[in-house]
């Protein structure tokens, strides 16, 4: 099995192998891989489009006629569909998507899931965000790839921009902060000279006289917590927001996302970012697009103020979704919990186009589901290889084969 | 980071368990319980618990008082006002569309006020009430049958009646609890079994009910899902009235095939069926131990809580009683081995710094931590343990701290003003009362040493003059210390 020339849809998930085709496949996958833009420095972005993105009215299938006997009333028509190619095109609120797709600085990879999907946003979310479809991790697959990367030491390898840490970059060695806003971010005792030291001896002092499972953690966090944010406001200063972002939440994470990937010293790889809810059981239309609408044009602001500061070409922007939803409408104009669903890859290392195979619409194929056609596990040991130039093996629990999305 | 939830170390004495505790009881001990059958206490409530016998402590606590003993908020009616607005604005009325939607968008801010003050209304009720385990219990309720307020049409109130349904079952059966829940207008909405209808079941609320309320994922298959999904079809809202309906024409009267049971089962005899499964009951023992003791609790110990849940026929108050007088909850196991809410935390600062009444500051902090009452993330509702712990919810629970000591409200605690003005003695009654004395002789050294002024260039020695300013910070550091953020 080489890597590289893998055809998409071809590939059943679990490609676990034990051959000697990978003897030497751990060595070369941790050679620095040569003729990727942006050196070491590389970021990547992961927006977590929550709820269940429908992949159906998002990445639009306007050249199946089957697309609109299933959904008489919710299907986008085909003269409003931001047509990609003969087949496919973006749901209509993606204009500034679109214009970025058409530079080549968009991967569209369809079909995404994995073997017996389920259909709870918890289970499936997890199973998403710790690669792991049939057993329980207690972390997350880019916790395990700081874990693993041999970082310089930092407080911000990994940044969550939510207000409460997802499981993906829940880590067994690295503290990872979220942080909701920089406005805010501190300690405000810490302006107190007295005060800030004191209570750094504080912290520190661990020697208690009981035993707490989580005292070490909640000390260590805190720690942490005081020291970063008295860098963190100091660090992004100088740095000049160059785009006009959405007003939305996900435009001012991602321009602080471009705030902190563009401040010298800060040093991050990683940053989650939520955005949603997804979860249209009920009168989907109005949701979804505003929702895809605001998704796309915060990705057009931040890929310009990164391409204005020079840092376009080294971040990479990966979204997921726990699940795409149900083929056919429900009796509400809205659609139920379903299975595959496209993702995106966007920016640093990206050869614009489609992957992947759109799933099958017939509705009497898999009870009603798009049954996936790309493992995301190959797309995650495609972005950890490629781009992270991380070998995926451990940190997947297994092989995957790689998609030909990421240069 | 270690990671999940956190069992602590050491071993379970299984044959003694939830056997009752006859060891020492001491402020530590009654501060334990009040931390976890309530939301913490002042050092007065500590000490008069401690004066009483554990075992009569508890009885008090199970005391239940009627769900609406304490009154009710002010509810902004949406309801009314929507169909006000439609007679006047409306197709019947002046047909002005632009002033319809004015009126509408109006109303929407009135109720999200509204939301804001029942929230302010339920975080004193935490703080008040005489039965601090009711709202403990409903507070457990609203994270597991979780509802979302202002979401797809629930108004605010549904949520309040909501939270008295909780109330009044508090510490009631929980298959009745269940039962009162899937018929309960907040939930039929969010869950959308509302619009579920015979020729398009709605799963989601099927769903739900089986993976985060009752069994537990792994439990029960797909196809039970959707049969069960077809035997709650008809359980649905009446939106004048906002109450709950049964539409007999969009029930689904067929048989059904539900975990092994064939019948034409509606959603009581879903409800009867899965508190029939062995899961069911240990699902809630999980619940309890997870809230009450500790994280991840022995497979052992989940089977013998749930034992006692099915004797009792899923009883809470005889289950809730053995708990709460157990070995295994008075344990050094458990003291200290969960981490904190927000709204424990929160609630817990005014209670320790013994103020009476909590402000709107407390509705500000609480979104920033993460955790803002009638709107859970997601259907799972808010995270356990550690993942409480990060940088940013550390930072906003120093921040609102920091605030409290330092806000005008402190001059009304009802112990801060007696604290003496010599450092090792502040330092004792600060430590003791606030953390019940779980700090290490080196960080009593250091706030000693703060409150005598170590390090600062002028006024020296604790003194009348420096005395407000000091013994605030000095109450400050001791609740920003890590011991203080578990429970």
């Amino acid at each position: 099995m080489k890597r590289g020339n893998f055809l998409l849809g071809a590939v059943s998930g679990l490609a676990v192998v034990a051959s000697t085709d990978h003897l030497f496949a751990r060595a070369l996958a941790q050679a620095p891989l040569p003729g990727l833009p942006g050196g070491e420095n590389r970021v990547l972005v992961l927006i977590n489009l929550q709820g269940g993105n429908d992949g159906l009215n998002c990445v639009v299938p306007y050249g199946d006629e089957a697309y609109y006997q299933v959904r008489p009333n919710l299907a986008i028509p085909r003269g409003q569909v931001l047509d990609l190619d003969a087949h496919v095109g973006f749901n209509p609120q993606m204009g500034s998507l679109k214009g970025m797709y058409d530079r080549g600085m968009v991967a569209v990879v369809q079909g995404v899931g994995y073997p017996k999907p389920d259909h709870s946003h918890f289970r499936s979310t997890e199973i998403w965000q710790t690669a792991a479809p049939d057993t329980y991790e207690h972390t997350g697959w880019l916790g395990r790839y700081l874990d693993d990367a041999n970082l310089p030491k930092g407080l911000f390898n990994g940044v969550s921009l939510s207000d409460v840490l997802p499981e993906v970059l829940v880590a067994e060695r690295s503290d990872v902060p979220a942080i909701a806003q920089l406005a805010g971010y501190g300690l405000s005792s810490d302006r107190n000279s007295v005060t800030r030291s004191a209570l750094t001896r504080l912290v520190h002092d661990g020697r208690m006289p009981f035993s707490s499972p989580y005292l070490a953690h909640v000390a260590e966090v805190e720690g942490d917590a005081q020291r970063g944010s008295q860098e963190l406001p100091a660090l992004v200063h100088g740095y000049k927001t160059d785009a006009a972002y959405p007003a939305t939440p996900l435009g001012r994470s991602l321009a602080l996302a471009a705030q902190m990937i563009g401040s010298a010293n800060v040093g991050t790889r990683v940053i989650y970012i939520p955005h949603g809810s997804f979860d249209t059981h009920v009168s989907q239309k109005g949701t979804q697009d505003r929702l895809l609408g605001q998704f796309s044009d915060a990705m057009k602001a931040f890929y310009d103020d990164l391409a204005a500061h020079g840092n376009d070409k080294r971040v990479l922007t990966m979204t997921f979704s726990e699940f795409g939803r149900r083929i056919a409408q429900n009796a509400s104009a809205g659609t139920d919990h379903g299975e595959a669903s496209p993702l995106f890859l966007v920016g640093g290392g990206v050869k614009g186009g489609i992957y992947g195979t759109y799933p099958d619409l017939n509705i009497n194929a898999n009870m009603g589901n798009l049954k996936y056609t790309t493992d995301f596990r190959q797309v995650y040991a495609t972005v950890l290889e490629r781009w992270l130039g991380r070998p995926s093996e451990t940190i997947l629990r297994g092989r995957y084969a790689h998609l030909t999305a990421l240069a | 980071m270690a990671s999940g939830l956190l069992r602590p170390a050491g071993h379970l004495d299984i044959a003694n368990a939830l056997r009752p505790y006859h060891g020492v009881w001491n402020e530590r001990q009654s501060a334990h319980l009040l931390r976890r059958a309530g939301f913490g206490s002042s050092p007065k409530v500590i000490h008069d618990a401690t004066a009483i016998s554990m075992d009569h402590a508890v009885s008090i606590l199970l005391g239940m008082p009627p769900a609406d003993a304490a009154g009710r908020p002010d509810i902004f009616d949406a309801r009314a006002a929507m169909i006000a607005a439609r007679m006047q604005y409306g197709k019947r009325g002046s047909n002005d569309p632009v002033a319809l939607k004015a009126a509408i968008q109006s109303l929407r801010r009135q109720e999200f006020r509204s939301l804001m003050g029942m929230q302010l209304w339920w975080l004193n009720r935490m703080l008040a009430s005489p039965a601090p385990l009711q709202e403990r219990m409903t507070m457990l309720f609203h994270g597991h049958f979780t509802t979302a307020a202002l979401q797809k049409g629930v108004s605010p109130d549904m949520v309040f009646n909501q939270n008295q349904l909780f109330r009044s079952h508090a510490l009631g059966n929980l298959r009745d609890l269940t039962l009162a829940v899937s018929q309960d207008p907040a939930m039929l909405i969010y869950l959308d079994n509302a619009r579920s209808e015979k020729r398009h079941p709605n799963e989601n609320y099927a769903r739900e009910l089986m993976e985060l309320f009752t069994l537990g994922i792994g439990n029960y298959s797909e196809e039970d899902v959707r049969q069960s999904a077809r035997a709650f079809t008809g359980w649905s809202v009446d939106y004048r009235t906002g109450q709950f309906v049964n539409r007999p024409n969009a029930h689904d009267p067929g048989t059904k095939t539900f975990l092994g049971q064939t019948g034409n089962f509606d959603g009581s005899d879903i409800i009867r069926i899965i508190y029939e499964q062995p899961a069911c009951a240990k699902q809630w023992a999980t619940t309890l131990l997870n809230n009450f003791v500790y994280n991840n609790p022995e497979p052992q110990l989940v089977d013998a809580v749930a034992s006692e849940l099915r004797r009792h026929n899923f009883e809470l108050a005889p289950v809730m009683s053995t708990l709460l007088r157990s070995n295994v909850f008075h344990s050094e196991r458990a003291y200290r081995a969960l981490v904190k809410s927000p709204v424990e935390f929160v609630v817990g600062s005014y209670a320790a710094l013994g103020l009476s009444q909590i402000d709107a500051r407390a509705v500000g902090a609480l979104r920033q931590m993460g955790q803002v009452l009638y709107y859970p993330p997601n259907v799972a509702g808010w995270p356990p343990g550690s993942n409480w712990v990060t940088s940013e919810m550390l930072i906003s629970r120093e921040n609102f701290l920091a605030g409290l000591v330092n806000s005008p409200m402190m001059r009304q605690s009802s112990w801060i003003s007696q604290i003496p003005m010599r450092a090792d003695g502040a330092t004792k009654m600060l430590v003791e009362a606030l953390l019940g004395g779980d700090a290490s002789a080196a960080s009593y050294a250091q706030l000693s040493q703060y409150l005598d002024g170590v390090g600062t260039a002028a006024l020296g020695t604790l003194s009348p003059e420096n005395y407000e300013m000091r013994v605030r910070g000095g109450a400050y550091l001791t609740m920003a210390m890590p011991a203080y953020q578990l429970a």
